[in-house]
């Protein structure tokens, strides 16, 4: 599903370039649920990015369902992102002036969907997430755990193949925590892929493989309950 | 790019931040509001002064007398002075060299009758040239000849008033009145601006001084200054006005006795007052437009920055750079665009209320100038979508995943 080969990204910096990423080689297979833990400066915001088609990469390769996406213009990116991936966020970055049923329907807008439509489809997601009485809300009248839902479902509006996690339960208390790894679970149950950025050692222990960065290269990669190496708490990921 | 779904895109944004909404359409609003107001007043002003003096050619001095004030080579003060015919022949004939004249002689108040009708009328004596002098366009029939005061004929031009208020439907010219109980044929009548213009009776000159008075009496006199420039026109009135004061023993300081008036100096004067306050205008009006533009700028470089995240979600979910750029800055348009023709409507409601109460000799039809305000509106609105732009096209060249960590 994904492939990237000697993925090399580097920074300009005053004076010279910063490297982040030194050749990542990686293979994700559809249906995989994936962690990529890292500490601070390890490279995994950039890798997410990269993922995303959020930022280009300097040298390598990457194919996203088998399709090259080297030199991809800004707006076929945006069009992948729209039909292939879905996002979803620490801090959830639903828009504020948004009810969550609008905030859901929001991805199918750029894919040009009439707006009854994105309504009636929005509204069954928020539906399958157990959302849907909350669906006129704004989000700050919901809880953190619901805004998480309401991002999970704006994620998967667009039926995308991969969804792509930074931190997602990273601003949520461990019982709400748990209830997002659920769903998260659940729809990777349903055969979509899952990578899920954290540095929380319990939440990489819930997915099925784990990926260790350091230092912009793969140090570890192997099934979650065998990547053991603690991660140095308080060393929250800030990019 | 215009569509039904980036509108309500749109509306939605701009109705969620009442506040900057209402504060843009402020600044851009009340930029409008006062050049319209000022540039509304501007004219009003320089509509009233040009209405005054549309009466007159401006290349004309009028000469006036009066009373004496001051003592003067033994004469005591307070003694009327009076031109004569022959004041008028020595000055256009030796004293300047004036392309016309007219002197003029006037009587408030006269009983005009036709038939059963009757009014009260100035009559007026004036010279052939007096026409060009006083710029009275002629409606029918003709102007007093040479021949009318050389054989000081009884006939007469009469204002726009007396065919409305004496003759009605019947045919003035050819027709018989009365001024004053002696009989005139009316030869020609004219129409003009103003409040007295169009109820005088022209007769000539000479007719008036043998019918009325029985005396060469003069009491005003107009010269053409031609086409000298103010300087000429200036040495004109010194001419005059020193040979009316040494021949009527009138002091050199006596303001009051002989009066000598430049009507081109005073539109001159009027003209130097209009450039200081159309200059004064548009500093005013440049600056408030620079607030204005400065005031959507500073909002809108905020609003981007607030929605640096906002800008970096719509992105993960698939928006284009371009899409977005066109999305604020569409909003910006829209917003500069709509605060601006309020502010035009509410400038103009303004003066349309206030014009009427402003009624005044010297302002007359305060009106707005479409073309300057719509560049101001247009100035405003590019402001408006550059401001929007530049700090857009900044956040959306930030990486989706560092925006969306902004805060």
């Amino acid at each position: 599903m994904l492939a990237l080969r000697g993925i090399e990204k580097s920074y300009p910096l005053a004076g010279g370039s910063l490297p982040v990423l030194k050749g990542i080689d990686l293979n994700i297979a559809q249906g995989e649920m994936v962690a990529i833990m890292g500490s601070s400066g390890s490279g995994k915001s950039t890798l997410l990015n990269v993922l995303g088609l959020l930022d280009g990469f300097d040298s390598g390769g990457y194919d996203l369902d088998g399709v090259d996406m080297a030199g991809l213009s800004e707006k076929q990116a945006a069009r992948y992102r729209s039909q292939f991936l879905g996002f979803v966020f620490q801090s959830f970055n639903l828009i504020s002036f948004k009810t969550a049923l609008e905030n859901v329907a929001l991805p199918l807008f750029y894919q040009k969907v009439p707006r009854r439509e994105r309504q009636k489809r929005a509204m069954e997601m928020l539906g399958k997430m157990g959302m849907d009485d909350r669906a006129d809300h704004l989000p700050s009248e919901l809880s953190g755990g619901q805004k998480q839902r309401v991002a999970i479902a704006r994620a998967l509006i667009t039926s995308p193949r991969v969804i792509l996690a930074d931190e997602p339960t990273g601003a949520l208390d461990s019982t709400t925590s748990s209830e997002v790894m659920e769903v998260l679970r659940e729809v990777n149950a349903s055969g979509i892929t899952v990578i899920i950025v954290t540095h929380e050692a319990d939440i990489a222990a819930q997915c099925d493989r784990t990926i260790r960065l350091h230092d912009g290269v793969i140090i570890e990669d192997g099934r979650s309950g065998e990547v053991v190496e603690p991660t140095a708490r308080g060393a929250r990921s800030q990019g | 790019m215009f569509n039904r779904e980036t509108w309500i895109e749109i509306a939605h944004t701009v109705t969620a931040n009442p506040l900057r909404t209402a504060l843009t359409g402020l600044s851009v609003g009340l930029g409008i509001f006062i050049l319209v107001v000022m540039q509304g007043l501007g004219f009003g002003l320089q509509n009233g002064v040009e209405q005054d003096f549309g009466d007159e050619a401006r290349n004309t001095v009028w000469v006036r007398t009066g009373r004496t004030t001051l003592p003067y080579r033994g004469r005591q003060p307070n003694r009327y002075v009076q031109m004569r015919n022959e004041d008028e022949q020595r000055i256009t004939e030796q004293v300047v060299d004036a392309p016309a004249w007219s002197g003029r002689r006037m009587m408030w108040g006269s009983t005009v009758g036709y038939k059963n009708e009757q009014g009260n009328y100035p009559i007026v004596g004036v010279e052939p040239d007096f026409d060009e002098l006083e710029l009275l366009p002629l409606m029918g029939g003709r102007w007093l000849h040479a021949d009318d005061l050389a054989k000081e004929s009884k006939v007469c031009v009469v204002g726009e008033n007396l065919l409305d208020e004496l003759f009605k439907q019947d045919e003035a010219i050819g027709a018989f009145i009365t001024l004053r109980g002696i009989t005139f044929r009316v030869v020609g009548h004219f129409s003009k601006n103003g409040r007295w213009g169009n109820s005088m009776v022209y007769v000539p000159l000479t007719t008036m001084q043998r019918v009325f008075n029985g005396s060469d009496e003069v009491d005003q006199m107009v010269l053409s200054t031609g086409e000298l420039d103010l300087e000429g026109s200036s040495a004109m009135v010194e001419a005059v006005d020193g040979d009316l004061r040494m021949r009527h023993s009138v002091h050199p300081d006596d303001v009051r006795a002989v009066r000598v008036r430049d009507n081109q100096e005073e539109y001159a004067m009027f003209e130097r007052v209009f450039t200081g306050i159309r200059l004064f205008i548009w500093v005013i009006g440049g600056f408030t437009l620079l607030a204005g533009a400065i005031g959507v700028a500073n909002i809108m470089a905020i609003v981007v920055k607030e929605r640096t995240v906002e800008i970096g979600v719509r992105k993960a979910l698939g928006a284009t750079s371009g899409s977005i750029l066109s999305l604020i800055v569409i909003e910006a348009i829209a917003l500069t665009l709509i605060s601006g023709a309020l502010g035009l409507i509410a400038g103009v409601a303004t003066l349309n209320a206030v014009a009427p109460y402003a009624e005044h000799d010297y302002f007359a039809d305060p009106e707005v100038n479409l073309r300057v305000t719509l560049t101001a509106l247009a100035v405003l609105v590019v402001a408006g979508a550059i401001s929007g732009f530049v700090p857009a096209l900044r956040a959306v060249r930030i990486r989706p995943i560092e925006a969306l960590r902004y805060e």
